[in-house]
Parts: C-alpha cells; sequence; structure tokens
C-alpha cells in the first residue's frame, strides 16, 4: 500500500513527549496537563486553555536510574517514565493529574514529585482516588474527586474554567478527535483491511500526546485518504489478532507482531481506541461532569475494576470485539512487573481460550520493544498455529 | 551454668535438621515456666488432634500439615527470652495457637467435607484475609472466618516452606513469578480446591494492594457464594475518600444483612468497640514504654500478635483484651525492673516494610544476635484512634478508617505521606539510630520508594540496613540471606561484632 500521506509527520510527533504540537500549543499560552491513566478521563484535562499529553518514554534505553529510584521488580513503564523524568524530559509540564490507579505509577509520579523533577513555578501534581467499581455509590465517588482533585486544582492554580460551559466545549472538542480515529478504525473491519494495525496505532497513540485540536486536520485528512485507499491485491498476513491488555504506547510493538504475520484488527490497551475514542454523549438535563463520570466508569476495561460483574465484561467485550473484526486469534499482553495484568492475563488468557475457543497468545513485554527476536518467535508460532488450526477446520468440515 | 540473657550460644542449637537439638537454658525458674507453657501448647493441640473433624481436616487438606509444629513455631519466638519479655511473649503466641485452633475447629466442623454443619455454615460470612473485621462486630449472630489465614498467612510462619505448593500451583496457572507470594499463594489455594467451601456469604476487599485485589477476582470464581467486593479509597489521608469509605461499608453491612437475614446490632457493635478502644489503650501504653530507654513489648512481641488483636479479633474476642492487660502488667514490671531485650543494646531500629512471613522471628534474632532492639514495625504502626461508642453516623466513619487503615495496606496504600514521611517521624519519636528496611522482593508497592528511603536516610543520618526476601517464599532468599544482609552491615559498615558469634552463621534452611 502507498504510504499514508501523513504518517511520517505523526511518527515524528511521536518520539518525544514535548513534540511540535505541545511546543505550538505552549507558545500559544496553553497549559500541558501530564496524564498518567485513562482512568482520569482526558476530556477533563481538555478544557479551554489546556491539553493533555499522556506521558511516555520514546525511544527509552537505559533505565538505570529508574530502576535505583524502583527496584529492578517494578513495571518497567513506571520506571522508564522515571528514568525521563530525571532527564528532564518532562520539564516543559504544567501539571500532572494522577489517580491512584495503580500503585506503581503512583510511585513513579510520587518520585516526580519529591525528586522534584519538574520545576515551573507553578507546577503541582494532584492525586485522586478512583473507583474500583462501576456502581452509584462508585459513581457519586468518581464526580466528587474528579471535581476536587483535578477541575477545582486546575481552576484554583490557574485560573481554568471548569463551568458546564466549558466542560461541554471541551467535550464537543474531544468527540470531533475520537469520532474520526473511531471512522478510521472502523476499516480495520474489512476483509483486506485498507489500513494497518501500526498505521492506526500511530494515529492513534498521536491523540493521547499531542493536542487533538492541532491534530484532527491531519486526522481528518487521513480518513478522506483512506475512503480511496487500495489494500495491496494479497493479503500481507496470515491472520488476524485482537491485542488486549496493559499499555502500549509504542506503535513499533504493533509493527513487530505485524512483521510476525498478524495484522493486528482491535486495540484492547490502554492507548489504544477500544476503549477510550468513544464520543461522550451529553443530555441537557443532569450535570456534565456527573455525564462523564458515569460513561468512563461504564466504559472501563481496567483491570483494576475489581467486581465480577465487571470482570466478565472485560472477558465478554474481548469476545465481542474479535466477532467485530474477524479476528483469528488474541493476544493478551502485559508490561512486566504489571500486578494487575499480570493476573488478568493469566485469568483472560485462559478463559478467552477454554470458555471462548479463541487460540491465545500470553505474552509480558518490556518497556522498551526494540527488534525483541524471543517476541517475534513467538507471534510466529502462534500465527502458525492459528493457521494449522484453520486448516484442520476445513479438513475436518 | 549462667541463667542471664545471651548465657546460651543459640546458633549451636542449629544443627541442620528440622528441630534444635535441645530446650534453652534460662536459669530455673524461667526454664520451668518455659516448659510449662510448652506443655499447655501440648494440650492444646493434643486436644485439637483428638477432635474427629481435625484429624479429617488433616487428611483431607494438604496445609493442615504445618500446624503440626505449633510448638516449635512458639519457641521459635521465645529464643534467648527472660523474665517479663518471656512471659508476654507466652502471653501472644499460646493465645495465637490457642485461637488458631478454635478457627479450625469451627471451619472443619462447617466444612460438607469433614463436619458438614449445615446450621453452622449458613451463620458464617466468609472474610478475605487482607481486611478489617469489625463490620461483624454488628453481627453477633454471627461468625467470621478469614478463609485464606489457616491456609496461607499462619501457615507461612509456622513452617517456612510451608505454602510453596501453593506458590508454585498458580505459577502454573498462568501467574508471573514477581508477584507478591501471599496472593499468589491464596489463589493457588482455590485453583487446588483446598478451600472449606463454607459460609452464607462472602466479603472480599481491595485491601491491600494491586496484587491481592487481582487474585480475589480469581479467587471469588472458586467460592461460588454469593460475594460482596467492597472497594476501599486507596488515597486514604484525603477527607474527600471519607464519605464513599462509609458508604461501602454501609454497602457491605447491607449485603450481610440481605444474604443471612440478621440485622446489624449496634448495641453488639458498641460493646465491641468498647473493647477495642480498650485494647488500642494497652497498645498505646506498650508504645510509651518503647519510646524509653527500657522498652519491654517489641519485635516479636508486638508483631503477628497486634495483628491478629486490631484485624481479627477486632474487640469481638475477649481473651485478647485480658492478655493485653497482663501484657501492660508485665511490661511495667520489666520497666520498673529496668531490664532489657537484649543481652546488651547497640541499636534501637525501626523496622519498616512488610516483613517476611516464613521469619517472623528474624526480630528476635536481631536483638540476641546484635543487640538491635526492634522497637516496632511497620505492620504494627496501625491506627491507635479511640473510636465512638454511642454514635452511629461516626461509627460509618470509623469502620470507614479501619478498613482504609487495616495492616500493611495503611503504608502501603496512601502515598508517600505515611509510606515515606511517617517512618522518619517514628525513628524521631522512638529515639531510633537505625532502620532495617525489609526489601520484600514482590512488593511493588514498598519497591517504588527504594531510592528515596536511601536517599533520605541519608540525609538524616540514619543507618538504613536493607533486608531482602521473598515474603512466603524462601527459595528467593533465605532466612540466612536475610541474616547475612544485617551481619555484613554490621561488620563493614558499623565495624560491630556480634554479642552471640554463634548466631551469625548457622543452618536452619531445613528447620520448620
Ligand atoms: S491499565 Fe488501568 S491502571 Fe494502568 S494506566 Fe491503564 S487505566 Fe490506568
Ligand atoms: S503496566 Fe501495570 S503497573 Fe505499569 S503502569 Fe500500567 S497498570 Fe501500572
Ligand atoms: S506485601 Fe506488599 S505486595 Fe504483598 S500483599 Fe502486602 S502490600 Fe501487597
Amino acid at each position: 500500500m502507498k504510504d499514508l500521506k501523513h504518517l511520517y509527520y505523526l511518527e515524528n510527533l511521536l518520539q518525544d513527549a514535548n513534540n511540535n504540537l505541545v511546543r505550538e500549543a505552549q507558545a500559544g499560552g496553553r497549559l500541558a496537563v501530564g496524564s498518567v491513566c485513562s482512568l482520569i478521563p482526558e476530556v477533563l484535562l481538555s478544557l479551554p486553555g489546556c491539553f493533555p499529553v499522556r506521558l511516555r518514554a520514546p525511544n527509552t534505553g537505559s533505565i538505570d536510574l529508574g530502576t535505583y529510584y524502583m527496584t529492578s521488580m517494578s513495571c518497567e513503564c513506571c520506571r522508564a517514565l522515571l528514568e525521563r523524568a530525571v532527564e528532564g524530559g518532562y520539564k516543559f509540564l504544567d501539571c500532572i493529574i494522577a489517580p491512584d490507579a495503580c500503585a506503581q505509577m503512583n510511585r513513579c509520579v510520587e518520585n516526580i514529585d519529591l525528586l522534584k523533577l519538574c520545576d515551573k513555578e507553578k507546577f503541582f501534581i494532584s492525586y485522586s482516588d478512583v473507583p474500583m467499581k462501576s456502581d452509584e455509590t462508585a459513581l457519586r465517588h468518581y464526580v466528587k474527586q474528579m471535581r476536587i482533585r483535578v477541575l477545582e486544582q486546575l481552576s484554583g492554580v490557574y485560573g481554568v474554567d471548569v463551568s458546564d460551559a466549558a466542560l461541554r466545549a471541551a467535550v464537543l472538542g474531544h468527540n470531533e478527535a475520537c469520532r474520526l480515529i473511531t471512522a478510521i478504525g472502523e476499516y480495520r473491519k474489512e476483509d483486506n483491511p485498507r489500513i494497518t494495525g501500526y498505521e492506526f496505532a500511530v494515529l492513534c497513540t498521536a491523540t493521547y500526546c499531542c493536542p487533538k485540536d492541532l491534530l484532527v486536520d491531519k486526522l481528518r485528512e487521513t480518513l478522506d485518504e483512506l475512503g480511496s485507499r487500495q489494500p495491496d491485491s494479497g493479503k500481507n498476513f496470515r491472520a488476524r489478532v485482537v491485542v488486549a491488555g496493559s499499555e502500549i504506547d509504542n506503535p513499533d510493538l504493533i509493527r513487530l507482531i505485524e512483521g510476525s504475520g498478524a495484522l493486528v484488527v482491535a486495540d484492547r490497551f490502554c492507548f489504544g481506541s477500544l476503549p477510550g475514542r468513544q464520543e461522550i454523549v451529553l443530555n441537557d438535563g443532569e450535570d456534565v461532569l456527573l455525564q462523564i463520570c458515569r460513561q468512563y466508569l461504564a466504559w472501563g476495561k481496567c483491570a483494576r475494576f475489581m467486581d465480577t460483574a465487571k470482570i466478565e465484561e472485560r472477558q465478554s467485550y474481548i469476545d465481542e470485539l474479535a466477532k467485530s473484526y474477524h479476528a483469528d486469534g488474541i493476544i493478551f499482553e502485559q508490561q512486566k512487573f504489571c500486578d494487575y495484568w499480570g493476573y488478568e492475563r493469566a485469568l483472560g488468557s485462559r478463559v478467552m481460550r477454554d470458555d471462548y475457543g479463541y487460540p491465545v497468545l500470553s505474552v509480558d513485554l518490556p518497556y522498551a520493544v526494540g527488534t525483541n527476536a524471543q517476541l517475534r518467535t513467538r507471534v510466529q508460532a502462534f500465527v502458525e498455529s492459528i493457521e494449522i488450526k484453520n486448516i484442520q477446520g476445513k479438513v475436518t468440515r | 551454668m549462667s541463667t542471664a540473657m545471651g548465657s546460651e550460644r543459640l546458633g549451636n542449637f542449629y544443627t541442620g535438621g528440622k528441630t534444635r537439638t535441645r530446650r534453652e537454658w534460662r536459669g530455673l525458674k524461667d526454664t520451668w515456666y518455659d516448659y510449662t507453657r510448652w506443655l499447655f501448647i501440648w494440650k492444646t493441640m493434643i486436644k485439637f488432634a483428638t477432635n474427629p473433624n481435625n484429624v479429617r481436616g488433616m487428611f483431607r487438606y494438604r496445609w493442615m500439615a504445618n500446624y503440626l509444629v505449633a510448638p516449635d513455631f512458639v519457641d521459635r519466638h521465645t529464643e534467648g527470652l527472660r523474665g517479663p519479655q518471656l512471659r508476654i511473649a507466652h502471653q501472644e503466641f499460646d493465645l495465637i495457637v490457642e485461637h488458631m485452633c478454635d478457627t479450625i475447629s469451627t471451619l472443619f466442623k462447617a466444612d460438607p467435607l469433614i463436619g458438614n454443619d449445615e446450621r453452622l455454615s449458613k451463620s458464617i460470612v466468609v472474610f478475605d484475609e487482607n481486611m478489617m473485621s469489625h463490620i461483624m462486630n454488628g453481627f453477633p449472630n454471627l461468625r467470621m472466618i478469614c478463609i485464606e489465614i489457616p491456609p496461607i498467612y499462619t501457615s507461612s510462619t509456622m513452617c517456612q516452606d510451608g505454602v510453596l505448593h501453593y506458590i508454585d500451583v498458580s505459577q502454573s496457572y498462568g501467574i508471573p513469578g514477581d508477584v507478591c507470594p501471599m496472593p499468589s499463594a491464596e489463589l493457588g489455594v482455590a485453583i487446588e480446591d483446598d478451600y472449606p467451601h463454607i459460609g452464607a456469604c462472602m466479603v472480599q476487599c481491595n485491601t491491600t494492594c494491586d496484587g491481592s485485589l487481582m487474585a480475589n477476582g480469581l479467587e471469588a470464581r472458586r467460592f461460588k457464594i454469593p460475594t460482596f467486593q467492597l472497594a476501599v479509597p486507596i488515597r486514604h489521608t484525603q477527607d474527600s475518600v471519607q464519605e464513599y469509605a462509609a458508604d461501602e461499608v454501609k454497602n457491605a453491612v447491607r449485603f450481610i444483612e440481605e444474604q443471612t437475614g440478621e440485622r446489624f446490632d449496634w448495641d453488639n457493635y458498641f460493646k465491641c468497640m468498647d473493647i477495642f478502644n480498650q485494647e488500642t489503650k494497652q497498645m498505646l501504653e506498650w508504645l510509651d514504654l518503647s519510646r524509653s530507654p527500657y522498652p519491654q513489648v517489641i519485635g516479636n512481641n508486638v508483631a503477628l500478635y497486634r495483628d491478629a488483636t486490631y484485624q481479627v479479633a477486632g474487640g469481638r474476642d475477649a481473651r485478647f483484651l485480658e492478655a493485653d492487660e497482663e501484657i501492660t502488667r508485665l511490661a511495667v514490671e520489666g520497666y520498673k525492673a529496668k531490664a532489657l531485650c537484649a543481652p546488651e543494646v547497640r541499636h534501637r531500629a525501626i523496622l519498616w516494610g512488610v516483613q517476611a512471613q516464613y521469619y517472623t522471628a528474624f526480630p528476635l534474632w536481631l536483638q540476641n544476635c546484635w543487640g538491635i532492639l526492634p522497637l516496632i514495625d511497620m505492620l504494627s504502626l496501625t491506627s491507635t484512634r479511640i473510636f465512638s461508642i454511642d454514635d452511629r453516623d461516626q461509627a460509618m466513619l470509623d469502620m470507614a478508617h479501619l478498613y482504609q487503615n487495616m495492616t500493611m495496606r495503611n503504608r502501603s496504600n496512601g502515598g508517600y505521606e505515611v509510606g515515606v514521611n511517617d517512618l522518619w517521624r517514628f525513628c524521631e519519636s522512638f529515639k531510633a539510630d537505625m532502620v532495617i528496611m525489609y526489601e520484600h522482593i514482590g512488593c511493588k508497592a514498598m519497591a517504588g520508594y527504594h531510592g528515596i528511603f536511601e536517599e533520605q536516610a541519608r540525609e538524616r543520618g540514619i543507618k538504613m540496613v536493607w533486608v531482602t526476601h521473598g515474603l512466603m517464599d524462601p527459595r528467593a532468599a533465605s532466612r540466612k540471606d536475610m541474616r547475612n544482609d544485617v551481619s555484613r552491615y554490621m561488620h563493614t559498615v558499623l565495624g560491630e561484632e556480634a554479642l552471640d558469634a554463634s548466631l551469625e552463621d548457622f543452618d536452619d534452611s531445613n528447620a520448620w
């Protein structure tokens, strides 16, 4: 397939947390709000005058300092972010809004806090408690926390307008980007998709790391371009897979999987679009914040939602995705040393294989993927096993 | 033969076998006292073992084998002690053994595979190990059993390799090897179907940490009884979370009422909380003594027991208050007599991080070998608030406070104010010059503070001794490795020699 016109530009944006669009927005007087987890609704950080930057550590090499502060048994993603912070990579941030979602990311942020690694005059970090269930009691708590620990902090320190009108404006802008990403993602359902999982991951990851309003033109043009894009005549993949699990903020990982023969048709991970890029639907009657929080709780697929209903919902959601994106198998992944997804991967892999009947590859990933020969081999073997299964299925039929 | 503390070369008792070569000579009075208590433990055990249900339980559940070594468990936790400290230790550990025997007997009586007492089973609310039990103060007609305590928590401290099998089972299921062995082993028991299937319903909790809440989700699949997941706020120091925490407690109470048909009994709740408050006051007295030059209730004599009183008994078992009062009496006596807890006191230490469950007698070794007084440990530094005994609204907030401040999770959750800053505060108030920092390999919540601890200890001039361990898995770092961490520091950094050189290097790799 011919390269997407903006792919190179977007790939470049992903090379640095403080990328050109971030700089452009800050030069225009806007605040860069650091975010570390999907449990703080991104839209609250997109109020007029602000934009969220989901922290990443592109091109991570050594994480020795991160390891010194957090030991070699901590999540590599958290260590890499801390390392980048020690290197001064997040000094551009005006604040970090962090939930106490996973202990290790919380420690990472606390290290940034205690070591004073971001030093703008009014820089602050706000920690909030986010619920682990999705019932009405949890919703009330969520709304209260988001009001006190997010909105009031932004308005108190920087005078950000947090009125309902401002929230509605933020939702409009957020929805625009989500609509475009979702429309682009729909092409992955095609028999021979006109967009690869890697290309989609570049587009989607960029929406987490750049001011969305500065990106939407490129997304719109890409959607138009895709309308007439012709896929290669033969299929460049041997199997279609859903990737499910913890954070993947590096599209190179998706490229590595695809280079091993498995096209990634659905992204059920943090930094992915399923969920993450749905539009927020607002009615006129209810409190806007309440509506936003309710939808985030309903969508939430993080492993830390602890009630049985949510656990089962996560599994059936993967099944739904596999069906609607016509996947042949599932790659269940976790960042190394992640407790949440370590357990979830063990359970999810078994359930998806034993109860739902999918071929499943279960892997733990280092943060810096590189060329990772071991992962490549495992994906190749997985693809082969799917092919053999398909052949056997045809023979029996 | 001398009778003084430190008169025996304690390391020589270990010759590589399961048990030590002989009992310690502590002088006539103390040896006789210790011997009578040893007989008492045996009496308790024999009574337990002659109950037919328990005999059947022994054959059905692999983890039961660990309890055969209860007398050795008590011996390990009294090593080198004399006078008031010896008596305090027996007050505590003998009660722990009795309490455990009662719990297991109830468990087997209700177990459909053993006693099959359906009525009893229906009166039991199964609790997660990692949670406070105070909700049950309002349900006098019901019983609470922390289902994971007998197979895992206590098993691991009874016998150092007592839960390895379950860790392996969990890993074969697919749980990564780097997670904390506690929830991992607890899940292993569920996978093996080695929990008795008892109870009207179950309440699980997101304490203590990420791994523990995840294991619960998997375990719930096995219990097959109505289950309520109690979500306790993580950032528990913030005022803004208290209302939610109380609402969740209310939801849990409602769930138990619905499942059992019982009503929350406020009179009983307040009665139990009154006892709990009195227990807290006893604990506060011990802490006061520990700030003085003559601490009396320290190390092993606080840890484990405080856990049991605070978390499991929760004011419902009057035996704990009786024991507490006796401990205070003994401690005051010891203080007045200026009794020392070690042959020679060289350092005053706070033990921080999570202790190794397979080496709960480690603080005693610190005293006996190096004269390091383990004044208090992180797990025992829980809430010492005095709670309302008449205001129902406040009571909900009180319970919420307790659930948030469960042993261990009150510091592994809640941010650096409670995880780091409090350590230095305690060092100051206990006049400690040293921190024994447990580095439990799988505890990522505490590992995230590693560098900060190092740097801040240096700034404050506090001696920081890192002791690496695997919580319930001695394969990760043995008891000997833990001792070596300390001995190396004492020799190379401080240039000190051991008080009892025989304790520096001995073989207990095969011991219980
Ligand atoms: S996986 Fe869950 S806890 Fe981790 S960053 Fe994503 S939403 Fe947050
Ligand atoms: S991978 Fe796991 S441990 Fe790491 S930040 Fe995400 S949820 Fe936390
Ligand atoms: S030791 Fe650490 S990881 Fe293990 S249960 Fe406690 S807080 Fe969790």
